[in-house]
């Protein structure tokens, strides 16, 4: 027998024993206490930060511990790999971004087949999942909404870029047809194009830059039912609007970052809409909290509408109380409307 | 005339008595010693569930790295990997979703397949025949598949029907994955073809040196389209797995796994410039990666710094690698 193989034999062994040791120690000792909640986000994001916020605030409020994780990538495959290494840890409670609503099934599944409590919230998963809720603003409603401002703003008529964000997320084709089902109702108003396979700011910079380059003249409103998107387009539109002389083209946004705000304040566009992700997190946790102690949910799956609120230069500086005011009032309402008390199965 | 029994297996194993190579020893020892780390780390570690959950990831992470090493063992190098996946995922999604075609798995299975080594032998064709970089090739292949699988599906996912699920969710006594049996069957082929075949040979003294082999004899660019099939067979095989798992053939599938199929191959001592391949080790390669990634959830590493660390890492791995490789030359040399 060579070296190596005897080397490779002796490791093998010596690694064995050890592993083996160290599994007959820890079965003696009792497991070290986990966080009974954990909130899962996807990438390091302003959403996902108002996300955390609610979490944070849920866990100062009720004293019950919660493991924030954030993932390395916008993908399904990287939420998934991350749960699994959590569920193995022992954590039983898992409130995660559905990033692929059809993907996160086999995962929601293996994470219910084995007890534990799932929440999805951002957006829906697809019907027949595991989780037992989905938290997210109505996706359908958002776009109508975000649509029918729009039309209005350009007083129903004229030509509309609709700008989508990526399209691998589920959420892109609800918020098109949601655009084209407003835009159909008013024979006055048409897409003149439609941009999308938008991941990043700068991809969405570019392609809107060269529609605006190619078209702008043509444009009277663009609408953006996406994060990235709508941040891109308030700060090109902001550039444009600089210019004396330049054509307004009016706007309606989706999300508030810090930069779409200030272009609404000073003027640049019109119109964003505020989602909830400070409830995204405080309502999930409150659920996974309700549901550990022993609530069990009304029907197998139940969607709860976490709102959005437009936002103007009117509304620019109160629109935040009112989200808040959103959320205490969802909370309030989670027992009596989703929720058994524990035991009221078998006491019936 | 018989030859004697010695020298009879030194042929069929062109000389090799070790088992493992000492590259890859190193390799089976760093990985202990992970391990050991982590199950003093966490106690849920040393459990079935973390087994049967972390294995189906190494699994996974072997049929992505194959894609890519047996490419680098030949020289070349192949960006279609993940691309490829994404093709055959689309293609899984059409054929077998309840919505489409509604095949039975059987059917599609085999016919998604196919799309492997057509598209394996199309790089390796347009390699060899027209003399472009493989880096050249792949790169703007890479960018067709992408764009052909997003017009195809339109960016939406589709089902995958819950009778092909048992492939990446089953397995043996509830710890033992279908998928880890079928990573380490093809382990041992792919082990078995480079160590004592004549093809495996060929390969690798292809990538060693094209020219000194095209001399002795070897149809070089013959075995350039080889390496491009197996790498066509391991990123659909990897397609296939993921799927199954997943329970749905999402477009996207694909998009990060160059850079696995890259960091696997090296971590696993896939030499970059050509002829040095270890199936044994790029399956240790799988499980360090797999490991790191798990110890940064267990130590509640700073999430937003994991990449930086995963990077790190790597370099230290490949550092160690050369370290060694420096000091066995000189005592060699000595």
């Amino acid at each position: 027998m060579t070296r190596n193989n005897k080397l490779l034999i002796a490791t093998l062994g010596v690694l064995a024993a050890i592993l083996a040791c160290i599994k007959v120690y820890q079965s003696r000792r009792a497991g070290a206490s986990l966080e009974p909640i954990v909130l899962y986000c996807v990438l390091p994001h302003p959403y996902f930060s108002g996300v955390m916020q609610g979490a944070e605030a849920y866990e100062r409020e009720h004293g019950v511990r919660v493991r924030l994780v954030t993932g390395q990538e916008s993908s399904q495959a990287n939420v998934n790999q991350n749960v699994e290494s959590l569920f193995t840890l022992g954590h039983r409670a898992f409130a995660i971004y559905p990033v692929d609503p059809a993907g996160s099934r086999g995962l929601f599944d293996r994470l219910k087949r084995a007890g534990c409590h799932v929440v999805a919230y951002g957006a829906q998963p697809e019907p027949g999942s595991a989780a037992a809720f989905a938290i997210a603003t109505d996706t359908r409603a958002a776009a109508t909404l975000a649509a029918e401002s729009l039309v209005k703003l350009i007083g129903g008529r004229g030509r509309i870029l609709n700008v989508l964000e990526s399209l691998t997320d589920a959420n892109t084709p609800i918020r098109d047809a949601a655009v084209r089902e407003v835009v159909a109702k008013y024979p006055d108003v048409e897409i003149i194009q439609t941009i999308g396979d938008v991941t990043t700011e700068q991809k969405a910079r570019e392609k809107i830059e060269s529609a605006l380059v190619a078209r702008g003249d043509e444009v009277d409103g663009i609408v953006c039912t996406g994060y990235t998107t709508t941040v891109a387009a308030a700060m090109l539109l902001s550039e444009r609007h600089a210019r004396p002389g330049a054509k307004r083209i009016r706007f309606v946004g989706l999300d508030t970052d810090e930069r779409v705000l200030a272009a609404i304040r000073d003027g640049s566009i019109d119109m964003t809409l505020a989602q909830n992700p400070f409830g995204h997190g405080y309502i999930s946790c409150t659920l996974l909290g309700l549901l550990l102690e022993g609530w069990e949910p009304k029907a197998p799956y139940q969607f709860i509408d976490s709102g959005s609120v437009p936002v103007t230069k009117e509304n620019l500086d109160t629109f935040e109380a009112g989200i808040r005011e959103m959320t205490r009032t969802i909370v309030a309402e989670l027992k009596m409307k989703y929720l058994n008390p524990p035991n009221a199965l078998e006491s019936e | 005339m018989t030859m004697p029994a010695t020298v009879i297996q030194e042929r069929v194993g062109f000389g090799q008595r070790d088992w493992v190579s000492g590259r890859t020893l190193g390799l089976i020892l760093f990985a202990g010693i992970l391990m050991i780390a982590m199950s003093l780390a966490s106690p849920n570690f040393l459990t079935q569930e973390t087994f049967f959950s972390q294995s189906r990831y190494v699994a996974f992470y072997l049929m992505v790295a194959m894609s890519q090493a047996v490419c680098l063992a030949v020289g070349d190098l192949n960006l279609t990997v993940g691309a490829v996946g994404s093709i055959a995922t689309v293609a899984l999604g059409l054929l077998m979703g309840a919505e489409q075609a509604g095949l039975s798995p059987w059917v599609a299975v085999p016919l998604v397949f196919l799309i492997g080594p057509l598209t394996g032998w199309l790089h390796g064709m347009i390699i060899t025949r027209l003399k472009i970089d493989a880096f050249i090739v792949t790169l703007s292949m890479m960018f067709v598949y992408m764009g052909l699988r997003s017009g195809i599906s339109g960016g939406n996912a589709y089902t995958i029907p819950q009778s092909f699920w048992w492939l990446g969710q089953g397995s043996i006594g509830g710890w033992l994955p279908y998928m880890l049996l079928i990573a380490l069957a093809v382990l041992g082929l792919t082990s078995h073809m480079y160590r004592n075949t004549v093809l495996g040979r060929r390969l690798l003294a292809t990538g060693s040196n094209a020219e000194a082999a095209r001399l002795s004899g070897i149809d070089t660019n013959r075995m350039v389209v080889v390496a491009h099939v197996l790498s066509g067979c391991f990123s659909v095989m990897a397609a296939i797995m993921w799927a199954s798992w997943g329970g749905n053939a999402a477009p996207e599938t694909g998009d990060n796994w160059l850079i696995i199929s890259f960091a696997v191959a090296i971590i696993g001592g896939t030499g970059l410039k050509g002829s040095l391949i270890s199936p044994l080790g790029i399956f240790m390669g799988a499980i360090i990666f797999k490991l790191i990634q798990h110890s940064l959830v267990i130590l509640k590493i700073n999430d937003n710094y994991s990449n930086t660390v995963l990077g790190a890492l790597i370099l230290l791995a490949i550092l160690v690698d050369r370290a060694r490789e420096h000091f066995d030359g000189g005592r060699r040399g000595s």
